[in-house]
């Protein structure tokens, strides 16, 4: 049995485009499940998505706990052993508070990364496999949420370049969310039921692709 | 002391994804590493990509898209096993790069286009005018230029090179038409000049080994002896993938010249045997008595390298029909009853597709 962290923000929660944090796709709808399900028995996909989470920031206004740096050590740990993280943040790091282009983000990206290398969370102690993930960039119409994200929409379009960059230097795994969904318009900057079906599709397939020695 | 983990990304493979082929002094060894093996085994999945080069997945993950991007390998449709996951089939594009390959013989000059797996593209056979003081160089130039000009404006940027075999061999130069050979040590400089590619430039006959071990019958043979036969018969040691090159290598003089004076003393007519593709009318007892006297000097090639080297793939090649390398072979074995030997399916142009076959293992393969 091989088990898979899915670490990401309100997208990997499931909230529904337009809601609350408590408007919640169910377990089987969101990404994560999709996947859990293409990948079948063989894997353990566990779920961590909170609304709001950041790569590596303090939230001034929602909380420290929006910080993904400092919860992910205890995260890996509290679900080692772990085979496969797969990391979707990015999007809350450009809200205006932040004041961060997208190169940085993808900077703190980078950050996770090392932080789960000098973890190893993996089998016998080894650093797992890992996925960057860029979110599907923002539409421009983000209705009541254009002056917390003023600015974002456009960097929102730097982010996969910029991550696949990173994730290119300290090789690991990378894809563009934004190759295979779009944002849906009722908030501009949440994805909705059909593309977590078809982003846990397609996640799957990448999974699969990395190649698991002992599956065949 | 700034922590270096957080210093500036270096985007290596990502830079100037947009303009075609990566610059050369970016292509990483691990990158030549894949793209060698793709060569060898079409069809392969990531997984077997790290068991066999030793790579990381994770390294493997970003050499491979990077590549894709790049659009020097392609993925396949996904395979459904009957147990385990799908897999993906990854291959070289035929279409990621395009070579041009020139060889210079004594009679003629080839100029040819190839892809990225050694198809040829398009073929122009060049005769070297009579006169030495011809030399026909305005010809030469525009026959490389056709050569481009045949791929499609948009794929030019895909272009990895020109390939140049020239021949070395003293017997062999002394045909070729002197105004010819003394331009040869210019050529690179003027083609690259007037063409505007980089010039790979080799031995003829290395180039024409080359270019079965990479696209041909020697893909994935380690070790063999390589025969080419010519208006000489000349032969190559590789071992372990390498080519052991020298000028000073022998050839002799049972090659399809020696064809020629035996069947001209028999009065026959002798035009079909320069030409490329075409099969060979039967040249009676001419042939035969060729034939075995080539088999002979082949067989004792074979049995002078045994006292050093353990010697069990031999593979021919050549411009003449292909029927009549597969006997050669056949004769070949029945003198050497335990070597294999193989006629090499680049046909026609063989030195010229080898030339092609530079600019590719020059840019993009392990050495």
């Amino acid at each position: 049995m091989r088990s898979v962290l899915c670490y990401g923000d309100s997208n990997t929660h499931g909230q529904v485009p337009g809601g609350t944090p408590l408007e919640r796709y169910g377990p089987a709808e969101r990404w994560p499940g999709v996947m859990a399900r293409e990948l079948g028995a063989g894997w353990h996909v566990i779920e961590e998505g909170l609304s709001g989470r950041t790569t590596v920031r303090d939230d001034p206004i929602e909380g420290a706990h929006k910080n993904g740096r400092t919860y992910l050590r205890p995260c890996l740990q509290s679900h080692a052993v772990l085979d496969l993280v797969i990391i979707m943040l990015g999007t809350n790091d450009l809200k205006a508070r932040f004041n961060q282009p997208a190169s940085e983000v993808a900077m703190a990206m980078g950050c996770l990364v090392y932080d789960i290398k000098e973890l190893k969370p993996g089998p016998r102690g080894s650093v797992p496999e890992i996925m960057i993930v860029s979110p599907p960039p923002m539409l421009d119409d983000i209705k009541e949420w254009r002056s917390i994200f003023a600015g974002a929409p456009a960097k929102s379009r730097q982010l996969a370049l910029e991550f696949e960059i990173i994730a290119d230097s300290l090789e690991v795994h990378f894809f563009d969310a934004g190759s295979v969904v779009s944002c849906d318009p009722l908030d501009g900057f949440h994805i909705n039921g059909q593309a977590h079906a078809s982003l846990g599709r397609a996640l799957a397939r990448e999974v699969e692709a990395i190649g698991w020695a002992d599956d065949r | 002391m700034p922590d270096m983990r957080f210093a500036p990304p270096n985007p290596l493979r990502i830079a100037d994804r947009a303009s075609g082929l990566n610059a050369v002094s970016v292509r990483s060894y691990n990158e030549r590493l894949v793209l060698s093996l793709l060569l060898q085994s079409k069809d392969i999945t990531r997984l077997e990509i790290g068991e066999r080069t030793g790579l990381s997945a994770q390294t493997v993950s970003v050499i491979v898209r990077s590549l894709e991007q790049e659009g020097l390998i392609a993925k396949g449709e996904a395979q459904r096993g009957r147990v385990g996951p799908p897999t993906v089939p990854l291959s070289l594009n035929p279409e990621g790069a395009y070579s041009v390959g020139i060889s210079v013989g004594h009679r003629q000059v080839e100029v040819v286009l190839v892809d990225f797996v050694g198809t040829v593209r398009s073929h122009a056979v060049l005769p070297f005018s009579a006169t030495a003081q011809d030399t026909n160089h305005p010809q030469f130039m525009s026959a490389i230029a056709k050569a481009i000009s045949d791929l499609p404006q948009h794929l030019h940027s895909r272009i990895a090179g020109i390939g140049l075999a020239l021949p070395e061999d003293k017997a062999e130069l002394e045909l070729t038409p002197r105004a010819a050979r003394e331009r040869f040590d210019a050529l690179q400089d003027e083609v690259e000049r007037e063409i505007g590619y980089p010039v790979y430039v080799q031995n003829d006959i290395a180039a024409a080994a080359g270019g079965e071990s990479m696209f041909g019958v020697a893909k994935n043979l380690s070790d063999y002896l390589f025969f080419y036969l010519g208006a000489r018969l000349h032969s190559r040691l590789i071992l372990n993938h390498q080519i052991y090159n020298t000028a000073a290598a022998v050839s002799y003089d049972v090659g399809i010249m020696r064809l020629e004076q035996q069947i001209l003393k028999q009065g026959t007519q002798t035009s079909a045997l320069w030409e490329r593709g075409a099969d060979w009318p039967s040249f009676g007892e001419a042939e035969i008595e060729w034939q075995r006297e080539l088999v002979e000097q082949m067989r004792s090639s074979i049995s002078a390298l045994k006292q050093f080297v353990p010697i069990s793939s031999v593979v021919l090649s050549s411009y003449a029909p292909h029927s009549v390398c597969k006997a050669i072979c056949r004769d070949l074995e029945q003198a050497v009853p335990d070597i294999a030997a193989v006629a090499g399916n680049i046909e026609h142009s063989p030195k010229a597709v080898g030339a092609g076959s530079l600019p590719f293992s020059s840019r993009f393969m392990v050495g």
